[in-house]
């Protein structure tokens, strides 16, 4: 599989920082990845992200060292606090959404194709036409995650994409990534909701003050869910079950 | 500080034609700590403005203690009920964190205030010194939270406390939580994170489209699974491993979960 993003080496620093925000990170991520990133807050996690879709430090100032590739041709990111990517010209959710594709310079029709689809995909369609200003939190980040689909992008970096969200809005989000993937994109996910995250992604990497510290399958690197504290409290050896079927298998009464 | 009771007496609210509330009746009793949960756009948040009188409703009365709040402003609200916004950066404006969390109590004249005993109790102290808009949005997020509690008031209205947060940051933020319980001060928490719900509540209360739709004591509503899957949501770890296992006591809360686990014997890992 060719990989749409790699990074050898990457060392970023925000612009008048005295640190560096991430160090000597190497990853691949190709078509099909759900790659989920986690860490404590002030990790990287999110900075991650930037640097994956080359938002950084193209957007946001700032200094990298090392080798970055990015094939992709469409790299699209939701951040974690959806009122900041408003386009803020559109009166309806439909306009919001229809906005990116209409800027690629598609047909009317495809336009409208693609903001419906979106709109489906998030099950959002009875908002089409309110104004996003008078959205609740949940269903903006909804919108804005529909917004980002809407241009199909080839690498879709989502921040804490339910934050705002309700359970269940935020269990069918989730349930989205694997579909999405499986489709052709790479995702990959910063957040501290590893419950979600263990169950969608395919691969992980923890980090700790910007360097990856550990990678590879779900079950090894999250290994700091609610289950898992619960389990190690209570005495059950390492490897700790990350969700509450695998605690089951391991504890016998 | 001991807290005061909040009532809501058939109160409907409308953001021009989109009514978000639609007659609220809710009594909160002084010292009680109370979760508002429900899908998005049920009003929830709505609600907790009308408490602190950022939003004013078209009809119906609101109460805290012996204030009507029809009669406040604002920044009279303040002095009694504390309220965090869902969203921080809305309530974060000094130079750095430490200046930010003492803005209150400085406004107030109070010299006195445990500005240090929050900082440190929040894990901020390492942050104190930084600008807000430096640190990452979900440590903006616990400086929203101390400069609200650094106040000390009798009523806590918290929007979302622990959205964003890790788990470390989550454990402090309830640990605050209690403490402030164990003091007597009423606590209203907007969440949709059941585990915390299950960690700090008494009693929940469910609204869907701008009414409520359950008001039952915590433990009871997070292990009545059919009321669960009706609303569409999950029960907590501790609940899930409780029902599971048939364990005693109906653990809602992690440490609940770990006190009936231990003892339990561990199969190793199959792989």
């Amino acid at each position: 599989m060719t990989a749409l993003v790699t990074l050898e080496g990457v060392t970023f620093t925000y612009p008048g920082a005295d640190r560096p925000a991430l160090v000597d990170v190497s990853l691949e991520l190709a078509a099909g990845d759900v790659l989920v990133v986690t860490g404590e807050s002030g990790a990287g996690a999110s900075t991650l992200l930037l640097v994956a879709t080359g938002l950084a430090p193209r957007v946001v100032g700032g200094r990298l060292t090392g080798a970055r590739r990015i094939e992709a041709r469409r790299c699209g990111v939701v951040f974690a606090r959806p009122w900041t990517q408003l386009t803020g010209l559109c009166p309806t959710v439909r306009d919001e959404i229809a906005f990116g594709p209409a800027s690629q310079g598609l047909p009317r029709e495809a336009v409208l194709a693609a903001a419906e689809r979106a709109m489906e995909r998030l099950h959002i369609a009875h908002l089409a036409g309110r104004e996003p200003a008078q959205l609740s939190g949940g269903e903006l980040q909804r919108v804005v995650v529909a917004a980002v689909l809407a241009v199909e992008p080839e690498v879709l970096g989502l921040d804490d994409p339910a934050a705002e969200l309700d359970p269940e809005a935020a269990d069918a989000l989730y349930d989205l990534l694997p579909a999405i993937a499986a489709a052709g994109t790479a995702i990959v996910v910063a957040t501290p909701d590893l419950e979600r995250a263990a169950r969608v992604a395919t691969r992980a990497v923890a980090l700790e003050a910007g360097r990856i510290v550990a990678r590879g399958a779900p079950a090894d690197v999250l290994g700091g869910t609610e289950v898992a504290g619960i389990a190690r409290a209570a005495g059950c050896p390492p490897p700790f079950p990350l969700d509450v079927p695998a605690l089951l298998r391991r504890v016998s009464r | 500080m001991s807290g005061c009771d909040v009532r809501v007496v058939g109160v409907r609210y409308a953001y021009g034609e989109q009514e978000a509330l639609r007659g609220i009746d809710l009594a909160i009793g002084a010292g009680e700590q109370v979760a508002l949960i429900g899908p998005n756009g049920a009003g929830k948040t709505t609600l907790t403005r009308l408490l602190v009188a950022l939003r004013r409703p078209s009809a119906g009365r609101v109460t805290v203690g012996d204030w009507d709040v029809a009669g406040k402003r604002p920044d009279e609200m303040a002095r009694r009920v504390g309220y965090a916004f869902q969203h921080a950066d809305q309530q974060l404006f000094a130079r750095s964190v430490e200046d930010d969390v003492g803005f209150g109590p400085r406004c107030l004249g109070r010299a006195t205030a445990p500005v240090q005993d929050v900082l440190g109790e929040l894990g901020l102290r390492p942050v104190s010194g930084l600008h807000p808009y430096d640190v990452p949005a979900p440590v903006r997020k616990l400086v929203a939270l101390a400069g609200v509690l650094v106040m000390e008031p009798c009523v806590l209205v918290l929007d979302e406390p622990t959205a964003g947060l890790d788990r470390a940051q989550r454990e402090r933020v309830v640990a605050a939580l209690r403490r402030r319980a164990a003091g007597g001060v009423t606590v209203l928490a907007v969440s949709h994170d059941l585990g915390f719900v299950a960690e700090m509540a008494d009693r929940v209360v469910v609204m869907r489209d701008g009414r409520i739709a359950e008001d039952r004591a915590a433990r009871e509503l997070l292990y009545d699974r059919g009321a669960l899957a009706a609303l569409g949501l999950r029960p907590p770890p501790a609940v899930e491993i409780g029902l599971a296992l048939g364990l005693t006591g109906q653990p809602v809360r992690a440490e609940e979960a770990i006190a009936a686990l231990k003892g339990s014997r561990w199969r190793e890992r199959q792989l």
